[in-house]
C-alpha cells in the first residue's frame, strides 16, 4: 500500500528521467565523437546523434534554460532539474548563427517534441563542420547512472538516455 | 572571501569547451564561487550558468570566493584562467 501511494507520488525507487531523441538521425555513444570536449565528457555525460534531417526539438518537457546567440546549442532544464545541453554540430559556434534558425528564446516552456532549431545540414557540412550532436546532462554529477538506449537509427523522441540519481 | 577580475583572451569566449574545463576547475571545492559579468552572475560549477553569461574575447569577468578552501580554491582557479582563458 505505502508502495504503491509512494509510486504514485513519484518517490521511492527512482525509475530515473527519460531523454528522447531531439534529432533524427543515427545515435551513437559519446565516447565516439570527435572532439575531446565532448568525448571526455567535459561538459557532461550523454550520447550524440548524427542527424538526417536538420531539425531539433525538445527532448523532454521543462524550461529553455540558454538559447545561445549563435543558436548552434540549446540547453533546456527539464521538469525534474536535468539541464540538458543539445550541441548542434562542432566547433560551430564559429558560424555565428549562420544556417540556424530559432524557433524558442531563453525562458520559454516547452514540451517533449516541441520545435526548438532548424539547420541547413548541406550549408553546415559544406563549409567543413562535422553535423554529430552531442546532446549531454550538464548537470552530471547529480546523477549517478547513465543508460543509454536505442543505439543506431533513431526517430525524434525516441528513447536515447534514461539518467538516475 | 577571494577576488578574481580576468580578462577572457579566449577567441570564442567562453563557450562549451572552456566552460566545462573552468567548471571542472572548481567543482572540487567546498567554498562557494560565483562569476560575475557586468551586473549578471552566476555559480561557476554551473556549466550552462557559466555559458548564460555570454562572456565574449576581452571581456572582463570577476569570481568571488568564498568559503574554508578559498585560499587553495583561488590559487588553482587563478593557474587555470592563465593557462586556459
Amino acid at each position: 500500500m505505502l508502495n504503491t501511494w509512494m509510486e504514485k507520488l513519484g518517490l521511492g525507487k527512482d525509475k530515473g528521467i527519460e531523454i528522447l531523441a531531439p534529432i533524427e538521425g543515427t545515435a551513437i555513444a559519446i565516447t565516439e565523437v570527435n572532439d575531446p570536449v565532448f568525448r571526455e565528457k567535459i561538459v557532461g555525460d550523454g550520447v550524440a546523434i548524427l542527424p538526417s534531417r536538420g531539425r531539433v526539438v525538445a527532448p523532454v518537457d521543462g524550461t529553455v534554460a540558454l538559447l545561445f546567440e549563435t543558436k548552434h546549442a540549446i540547453s533546456l532544464k527539464s521538469v525534474q532539474g536535468a539541464e540538458v545541453l543539445i550541441h548542434v554540430g562542432l566547433d560551430t559556434v564559429k558560424l555565428q548563427g549562420e544556417n540556424f534558425i530559432a524557433y524558442v528564446k531563453t525562458g520559454d516552456v516547452v514540451k517533449a517534441g516541441d520545435l526548438l532549431l532548424e539547420f541547413d545540414m548541406e550549408k553546415i557540412k559544406a563549409a567543413g563542420y562535422e553535423l554529430i550532436t552531442p546532446i549531454v546532462i550538464c548537470n552530471t554529477v547529480d546523477y549517478s547512472e547513465f543508460i543509454p538506449c536505442n543505439r543506431g537509427a533513431v526517430k525524434e523522441l525516441d528513447k536515447i538516455l534514461i539518467i538516475k540519481k | 572571501m577571494k577576488e578574481i577580475r580576468y580578462i577572457v583572451t579566449d577567441e570564442i569566449g567562453l563557450h562549451a569547451r572552456p566552460a566545462g574545463l573552468l567548471v571542472k576547475t572548481v567543482t572540487g571545492f567546498d567554498s562557494n564561487i560565483t562569476i560575475k559579468k557586468g551586473t549578471m552572475e552566476s555559480n561557476a560549477k554551473s556549466i550552462i550558468g557559466v555559458m548564460a553569461l555570454g562572456v565574449k574575447n576581452g571581456e572582463e569577468v570577476t569570481f568571488i570566493i568564498d568559503g574554508s578552501d578559498e585560499a587553495e580554491a583561488s590559487e588553482t582557479l587563478g593557474i587555470f584562467l592563465n593557462e586556459n582563458l
